[in-house]
């Protein structure tokens, strides 16, 4: 047992940082924003520089769920416009639980298709109308089907335009590529971790963003930082992060072990995204309040973080509906 | 990053496991509300378990354990609270004082007090806090004047964990009073039957063994050689206690909040929608806190100084007392008469207190972890 990043791992992870830092600063989030196309050069340099391998989830070569949780961090906390949550986290993931027949889709996501997943207990399909295959799980089944005739996308105006929202509806004559059983809520493991992992990453980037600017600001003739009220509220910030990136390690590294139980597994996942799912939330609006009237700015990057948290925090479940399920899938409740 | 068992861990919890289960009595489980008081199995656990080398098992054998690596200790600390194993009379002795004794006394403190109080058959207090001086430790005011090869000590003590039951207690002085206030601190062995020591049990609000006591110190001798660490570096010996006091509180917390969690899975049928999630969050907080733990293990094993760490006292807590206020909402009316569970409400309110309190852990985190000014 080691619950930390192997020195690959660590390397991967600050690769992914630096070209992040440099090709994904908040201007490209803001004006993913207004301009649908403004994300596809940095997709192309992400499946350039092989990240889209990740849709693999091959855990025996270096690109498995670890890995995949420790970039999805980087692109959460840079905010990144681009669809590889969905597509290697949401939609590779549903295919793995599908197991080895689904395995083509999974190449063909790691060469760079854009993928989504589609679940009937959700109200949207985050990066739907960018997919070039979308993953339908509903009543026990996953199906691939490709976005065409028989597919309707009905674009939802959600709060975050950088990584848009879809309701997507398959009708009869949709072109299903293959249709597997899946056992729900098992198959939603690795999307719920990767989910979390997201939030994890733009959580910590946020809390920075408050603690940079609560230990320069001064009113009173003191640095705000030094107001305890101020300071709990970052403290809190900092335990309720650090809760959920255990968790998502926790949930991730089960996820990783062939040989855990299938039901363990989606019941950590359920943790760690409803965990992740509070931390954002809460240091999204503790870092609003701790920037003062700046942070209702459009000019201040805090918004791009803010709508990005509010719009993965109902995904797949909300934080509220995932602790109920995973509460009452011990006690038999319901 | 590998959450499986190594070959290592899985044996020494067997085994452990096995010389639990061959230790305690059969009916332990089913009468564990009755056991939990009994301080003679609890006598008896700590003194097998030191023979056994189960008792702080990443040390060498004749200090109760049989030199685990941390990993393997931590895997026994944690199974141990998972099977409720009986709770060490008085904790504090193995979990804070024995530490500070090996990392801080020079061998003759050693040789004299390390085998007694691992064994239990000396208890020892933590004469920290003084009605004056409880989160501002550092404004501490009892006093030592050094004369000669002695010094003497006046001043007042409270809040003093079962000191009327222990032998020994670590004191906390001032011996340079024109220090600034960290630096002028000792920490002094103090013999609890020493002349001039009174002792006065406080009568708590619940029916908890571990009364806490004033103490009054009037003229004491203490003998130079009985300093813990030098003359005025008592502020380091603190806070390294405080380190192992809350590495302690941790794994206690977490213990009470499985069992909490459990007690209310047991009323699964009868709970609302917003009281499972309500257990969903205290899932998560337990299972976060043993993550916590490990990952805070893995940063101090890769040699970097865990800041994951500083998180676990005010988590561990904060989750304890919410655990214990679902469980009485999840009783409703049954739990009006329910004594245990008023008492484990009750108890989980000192949480957030000892240790240091949850404002005090905030400022740290705010400080240390967020590198935020003082206040
Ligand atoms: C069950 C129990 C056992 C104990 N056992 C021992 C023992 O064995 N030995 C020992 O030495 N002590 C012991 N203590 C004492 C414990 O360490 C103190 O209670 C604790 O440090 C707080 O001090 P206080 O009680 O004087 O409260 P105070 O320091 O007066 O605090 C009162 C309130 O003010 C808040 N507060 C204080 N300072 C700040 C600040 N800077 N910022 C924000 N809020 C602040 C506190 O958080 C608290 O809510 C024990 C306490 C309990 C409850």
């Amino acid at each position: 047992m080691d619950v930390g990043f192997s020195e690959g791992q660590l390397e991967l992870r600050a690769a992914v940082r630096d070209v992040l830092a440099k090709e994904c600063p908040p201007a490209l989030v803001r004006s993913c924003l207004d301009d649908s196309e403004a994300w596809r050069p940095l997709w192309q340099r992400a499946v350039d520089l092989g990240w889209t391998g990740l849709a693999l989830l091959d855990d025996d070569n270096g690109m498995g769920v670890i890995e995949l949780i420790a970039v999805l961090e980087e692109l959460g906390a840079a905010a990144a416009p681009v669809p590889l949550l969905s597509s290697a986290g949401l939609a590779a993931g549903a295919l793995r639980a599908a197991g080895p027949a689904a395995a083509e889709w999974q190449q063909e996501l790691a060469d760079g298709a854009v993928g989504a997943l589609c679940v009937d207990t959700s109200p949207g399909s985050l990066d739907a109308s960018r997919a070039d295959l979308l993953v339908v799980i509903a009543g026990g089944e996953l199906s691939v089907v490709r976005p065409g005739a028989g597919v309707v996308l009905a674009p939802l105006d959600a709060v975050d335009p950088s990584r848009p929202m879809a309701r997507v509806t398959v009708e009869t004559d949709a072109s299903t590529e293959v249709v597997l059983p899946v056992s729900v809520p098992a198959a939603l493991a690795i999307p719920l971790t990767a989910t979390a992992a997201e939030l994890v990453g733009l959580a910590t980037r946020v809390l920075d963003i408050a603690v940079a600017h609560a230990g320069t600001r001064e009113q009173f003739d003191r640095v705000i930082g030094s107001f305890q009220g101020i300071k709990h509220r970052l403290a809190d910030g900092y335990v309720a992060i650090e809760r959920a990136r255990g968790l998502t390690y926790a949930a991730a590294m089960l996820a990783a072990d062939p040989d855990a139980d299938r039901v363990d597994a989606w019941r950590a996942a359920a943790l760690a995204k409803a965990a992740a799912g509070d931390a954002a939330t809460e240091t999204t609006r503790a870092g609003v309040q701790v920037l003062g009237a700046l942070g209702m700015t459009w000019e201040h990057d805090m918004h791009l973080y803010l709508r990005r948290a509010w719009q993965l925090s109902p995904l797949l479940g909300d934080s509220a509906a995932l602790y109920r399920d995973a509460a009452s899938s011990l006690v038999g409740a319901r | 990053m590998d959450l499986r068992e190594t070959e290592e861990q899985r044996a020494v919890r067997a085994d452990y496991a096995q010389w639990l289960s061959d230790f305690l009595p059969a009916d332990y489980y089913d009468k564990y509300a009755d056991y939990r008081w009994d301080y003679e199995l609890r006598k008896a656990y700590q003194l097998a378990s030191f023979e056994a080398g189960w008792l702080q098992p990443a040390w060498p054998r004749e200090h109760g354990g049989r030199a685990l690596g941390p990993l393997e200790a931590l895997t026994v600390r944690l199974e141990s609270a998972m099977r409720a194993a009986p709770k060490l009379p008085n904790i504090q002795g193995v979990g804070v004082v024995a530490p500070g004794l090996r990392s801080f006394g020079t061998s003759e403190q050693q040789e004299r007090h390390l085998v007694p109080v691992l064994r239990g058959d000396e208890w020892w207090a933590l004469g920290m806090s003084e009605p004056g001086a409880g989160s501002d430790f550092a404004g501490l005011r009892t006093r030592a004047v050094r004369d000669g090869d002695r010094y003497v000590v006046n001043g007042q003590k409270i809040w003093t964990t079962q000191a009327h039951e222990s032998r020994f207690a670590t004191l906390y002085v001032r011996t340079d009073p024109d220090a600034p206030k960290h630096r002028g601190i000792s920490c002094l062995i103090l013999d609890m039957e020493s002349p001039g020591v009174t002792t006065r049990p406080i009568r708590m609000a619940t029916i908890t063994d571990e009364t806490f006591c004033e103490v009054f110190l009037d003229d004491v001798e203490i003998p130079v050689t009985s300093v813990l660490g030098a003359e005025n570096e008592g502020w380091k010996v603190a806070m390294s206690s405080l380190d192992h006091e809350r590495d302690m509180i941790w794994v206690m917390n977490w213990v009470e909040i499985s069992r909490g969690v459990r007690e209310v899975q047991k009323r699964g049928d009868s709970l609302d929608d917003h009281q499972l999630v309500e257990l969903g969050r205290r899932m998560a907080d337990a299972e976060a806190l043993r993550m916590t733990g490990y990952r805070s293990l893995t940063s101090s094993l890769r040699g970097d100084r865990s800041k994951e760490f500083f998180i676990l006292k005010l988590l561990g807590s904060e989750s304890l007392q919410r655990t214990w206020e679902l469980a009485a909402t999840v009783a409703g009316a049954d739990g009006l008469a329910d004594g245990a569970l008023a008492f484990e409400r009750h108890d989980a309110l000192a949480a957030t207190l000892y240790g240091g309190t949850s404002e005090v852990q905030r400022n740290i985190i705010g400080e240390r972890v967020l590198g935020l000014p003082k206040g």
